[in-house]
């Protein structure tokens, strides 16, 4: 392969970093890890690993663009970054390579989970984002799926065989974990209360999303849009159907090599 | 905050001659406990996850009676406690945790005990109790503190941290930022924040530590708080927390039992609680 075909995005979240390795419009390999304290050692391990998955050596790489709410905080020589762009263009772009008919994406992270509209070129035309009081919806997503025994896949899958809709308290996630916790105390089945797990995220992401124009076609990024039980209950409540993009959790990696020299 | 599971017996007695067997099963949020007594006498633990209440009753007994190789008939009287008390099925009587927190610090540290704080991983509470272990008052903690011992496991998974080992690093850092000590949610985002504006990891998580002390101790001040004191439940065995909460409330807790995992102190009086049924049932009128 030649040097300097490629391109590396590294998307420095809250909870995971990821990369994904990129030639033109091919996606050659990508890599997510925790985050934890040490954002540059996560940066260098997941592009690291996203180089083994494509199949090349860090050395064959030409540029690497970062963002994220760390992307600023990984520059330095230690990872060759040459150029930072904001989360929000990153998922702009992201979202407009996976969908070239998307004109809003909903992003689901762990920590934030953010909508942002766009025209045909990818440029930004308006921005919401949650308010600090529903921070932590992924994490509590996660945290839920642990404490029930579960994967997220799992409790996606149990959360759609459910047959009694029970509901947690709208005020915050550590509000509804306890309300959760009291659902499964009270032997409430399972199913039902995985349920109310997704429907209170689908809730706070659509609660957000009455701030802002849904302009068609809606797509769902981050990494709770792989919860089908989630999507179910969003689609719902926002009238409308969305799609998952194809590798959600990468839109923002992808958004910033798509970024790269202001999109070109 | 969930632990390892593992069940063992405290002392070996001949349960075959003994006259009252006897158990408390606790069903917490995050584990679900079983102290066997023969003749009010500690025999076997158990402390195992909980994932549905309802299974990590009967998990946690089972693995009590395993270790001390009983069987269910042959216990006397089962009391339950904890949150998720209505799912002991095998339980004769459920009691409060409040109750049984109260008689089983008493039995433990003995009877100067008069505040117990119960921190676990969903609820917090503040027990006042007689010499005797009667529970006289209690302060639960408000929905917005709920959650403070789970939220520590949560924590130290975002920090890629042990949850045992997180106490410890806060203790290594004197200042640190402050966080929001009113909301969990906004303190771990918070704490999210402050690593972006690379804040040295042990000052984050000693804030951290020191934003849940705070509110800990918010609930103790307003529940009034008199000596002795001890804490219970799972946050008892954090450092990072015990040490700012004793400093703020300008209080020293009873230390440890080093024989007495904290967490298994309500199962404790549960049992304490199914003895005393138990021989008054036995010496009743009939």
């Amino acid at each position: 392969m030649s040097k300097g075909n490629c391109l590396a995005g590294i998307d420095a979240g809250h909870v995971h970093t990821k990369a994904v390795i990129m030639r033109g419009a091919e996606i050659l390999g990508y890599c997510t890890v925790p985050t934890g304290f040490d954002l540059v050692a996560a940066a260098q391990t997941a592009l690291k690993d996203a180089s083994d998955h494509a199949g090349i050596s860090i050395g064959e790489l030409g540029e690497i663009v970062g963002t994220g709410i760390f992307g600023d905080r990984i520059k330095g020589p230690s990872l060759n970054v040459t150029e930072t762009v904001p989360e929000y263009m990153a998922d702009a772009k992201g979202a407009l390579f996976l969908n070239r008919n998307s004109r809003t994406v909903i992003d689901v992270g762990g920590n934030i989970h953010k909508a942002v509209r766009y025209d045909q070129r990818g440029g930004l035309l308006d921005v919401i984002q949650n308010d600090k009081c529903a921070d932590g919806l992924g994490i509590f997503y996660t945290n839920m799926a642990k404490a029930m025994g579960l994967s997220e896949e799992e409790l996606s899958e149990l959360a759609l065989k459910s047959t009694q809709s029970l509901s947690l308290a709208i005020q915050c996630a550590l509000s509804a974990e306890s309300d959760a916790i009291d659902l499964l105390c009270q032997g409430n089945d399972i199913a039902d209360v995985a349920d109310a797990v997704s429907k209170i995220v689908a809730e706070r992401v659509a609660d957000m999303c009455t701030y802002l124009e849904l302009t068609k076609e809606v797509v769902v990024a981050g990494g709770l849009a792989k919860s089908q039980a989630m999507i179910k209950h969003l689609e719902r409540l926002i009238k409308q159907d969305v799609s998952v993009l194809n590798l959600p959790e990468y839109v923002g990696a992808i958004g910033a090599v798509m970024s790269h020299e202001g999109g070109k | 905050m969930i632990e390892q599971d593992y069940a063992s017996v405290k002392k070996p007695l001949d349960w075959k001659k003994a006259k009252a067997i006897v158990a408390g099963v606790d069903v917490g949020a995050a584990s679900s406990k079983t102290v066997i007594l023969v003749d009010g006498q500690p025999y076997a633990v158990s402390h195992v996850t909980t994932r549905v209440p309802k299974e990590a009753a009967l998990k946690a007994m089972n693995a009590a009676l395993a270790k001390a190789g009983l069987t269910l008939e042959k216990i006397h009287y089962i009391v339950g406690t904890g949150r998720g008390k209505a799912q002991v099925t095998f339980a004769r009587e459920t009691l409060s945790e409040v109750a049984c927190g109260a008689a089983g610090a008493v039995r433990v540290w003995g009877p100067s005990v008069r505040t117990v704080l119960d921190a676990g991983a969903q609820s917090c509470k503040v027990i006042h109790c007689t010499e005797k272990g009667r529970a006289t008052a209690f302060l639960w903690n408000d929905k917005c503190a709920a959650g403070i011992g789970r939220s520590m496991e949560v924590f130290a998974d975002l920090a890629k941290k042990e949850v045992s080992e997180i106490g410890n690093i806060a203790l290594q850092s004197d200042q640190f930022p402050k966080l929001s000590d009113f909301c969990a949610v906004y303190a771990q985002s918070e704490a999210l924040d402050l690593m972006r504006s690379n804040v040295p990891p042990e000052q984050v998580i000693a804030a951290y530590h020191h934003a849940m002390a705070k509110r800990i101790s918010i609930l103790v001040g307003r529940a009034g708080l008199k000596e002795d004191f001890v804490v219970i439940g799972g946050l008892a065995k954090n450092p990072g927390v015990m040490g700012p909460l004793e400093s703020i409330l300008k209080v020293s807790r009873l230390a440890s039992k080093p024989e007495w995992d904290p967490t298994l102190i309500p199962a404790l009086g549960a049992a304490l609680f199914a003895d005393a049924f138990y021989r008054r049932q036995q010496s009743g009128p009939y």
